[in-house]
């Protein structure tokens, strides 16, 4: 707070905000306060007399309109009870089948407005996928279409998922996560958090521990498989960082947090989440500024099919499902314990 | 003639998974209590999910995309009865009708009787 006028009340301003607040002119302001320091203690009694019996009266007003609120409070809920709660019922079903008739009739009037398929005057074939369609392959080397579509053409669009993505990692973890006090003890609310995840933590489970021993290598592996094989076949960073995170929580389940958190902590989140999007930024950002509209960037794109090939799209991948990875990982153990 | 014989196990295969899976769907809407719809639920997640795949394994058109069913087939059979053995344990630990059982066999942990592990 800072420093505020002892008689803060009585300068400009405050005259001026009391008078806005009330309705009072100023001059009043200052005659009121001529006159409370005029009276002497006689008159003083006098009103506070007359101000106690005004109270007495208020109260006792109130204290009617209470009483008669009550009994219509109590005769609205008997109402609803029996009667309203039928017709809101009613009027509920009615309105919910409406709202549902109507949104379908909606999407069915947009659908028989919209172009047939497999025309080839339909806006869909327009040049633009066809541009896409044939010169991809030469234009961005990637085999698969859709990687050379969303990592190349609308990186820039790849680039804002992945934030969104982060950004939701950190609001989750702004909202659930349960902090160690200042001295970094554990507090009450986290003892009791961890207690309540032990009880339900399936813990020693000789059959979970042991498919996930089998499991877990075959499924992290197969998410890199995916991720590096993004532009040569279908899947990429999205889907295989999904793979990878799957992975991660399998080990934790099965494993628990104290041998999960030798590899996963904080610092690993937010030092692999930092380093993939500020190597996006950066490589799209030389990108956009060095090889567009056909400018020679530099970057070699290989012989399409090869797994070296295609530009930036490998290492693009590889940010993306690391960080999908990472959110995802940061999300379940965020909502199971509030920590990790 | 080869190929009629492919066309008539895929066909077979993927009925035999279909009526299964769609017998453990009716029986997880028959059954009331949860190990119960469980028990139902895994056998169309075994057995139904390996008929059709190996119909499919039938119908595929070379050898390598059907060792790629065989691997989904081997890893749906370690990952879906380990998922419907957590459902169970959870259901089994946390239902009240079950808790005698459950402190029993801790005991028996407990003791050094590690076989009759929970």
């Amino acid at each position: 707070m800072s420093k505020r006028n002892s008689n803060w009340g009585n300068t400009l301003q405050g005259r001026f905000l009391r008078w806005m607040r009330f309705g009072w002119e100023p001059m009043d302001v200052l005659l009121i306060d001529k006159m409370s320091q005029d009276r002497d203690e006689s008159v003083n009694d006098a009103l506070s007399a007359a101000e106690n019996l005004r109270d007495l009266q208020l109260s006792e007003k109130y204290n009617a309109d209470t009483a008669i609120e009550h009994s219509i409070m109590q005769e609205l809920d008997e109402w609803s009870l029996s009667k309203g709660r039928k017709i809101v019922n009613r009027l509920y079903a009615l309105l919910s089948v409406t709202l549902c008739v109507t949104v379908i009739l909606l999407l069915l009037e947009t659908v028989i407005a919209m172009p047939m398929r497999g025309v080839a005057v339909s806006p869909t074939n327009n040049e633009v996928s066809q541009r896409y369609i044939e010169e991809g392959m030469e234009e961005t080397g990637a085999v698969n279409i859709v990687a050379g579509m969303i990592l190349d053409y609308r990186a820039f669009d790849t680039l804002g998922e992945s934030t969104v993505l982060f950004i939701a990692a950190c609001a989750v973890l702004i909202l659930l996560r349960i902090d160690r006090d200042k001295d970094g003890r554990p507090t009450q609310e986290l003892i009791a958090a961890e207690e309540d995840d032990r009880s339900h933590e399936p813990k020693s489970d000789r059959i979970l521990q042991g498919s996930a021993m089998i499991l877990t290598p075959v499924v992290l592996l197969f998410g890199i498989y995916v991720v590096l094989n993004g532009h040569l076949s279908p899947g990429g960073g999205f889907s295989g960082g999904a793979i990878i995170g799957a992975g991660l929580i399998l080990y934790l389940n099965a494993f628990g947090f104290a041998k999960a958190s030798r590899f996963f902590s904080y610092k690993t989140f937010a030092l692999i989440t930092l380093l993939s999007l500020s190597f996006y930024a950066l490589a799209k950002a030389y990108s956009f500024y060095c090889g567009a509209n056909g400018l020679p960037s530099g970057i070699p794109l290989g012989t399409p099919g090869s797994i070296l090939s295609s530009g930036l799209i490998l290492p693009l991948n590889i940010c993306v499902g690391m960080v999908v990875a990472c959110t995802m990982y940061i999300f379940y153990a965020m909502f199971r314990k509030g920590g990790i | 003639m080869l190929e009629w014989i492919r066309f008539i196990f895929t066909a077979a295969f993927l009925a035999a998974g279909i009526f299964i899976l769609i017998a453990s769907v009716r029986g997880v809407y028959k059954f009331d209590y949860a190990l119960n719809r469980m028990h139902a639920a895994a056998m169309g997640d075994t057995l139904g999910i390996f008929f059709v795949l190996i119909g499919l394994v039938f119908s595929a058109p070379d050898i390598w995309l059907g060792a790629k069913l065989v691997l989904i087939i081997v890893f749906l059979w370690i990952a879906s009865p380990v998922g419907s053995h957590l459902i169970a344990r959870l259901e089994v630990n946390t239902n009240p009708i079950w808790e005698k059982d459950v402190t029993a066999a801790r005991r028996t942990i407990e003791e050094g009787d590690t076989h009759g592990h929970l």
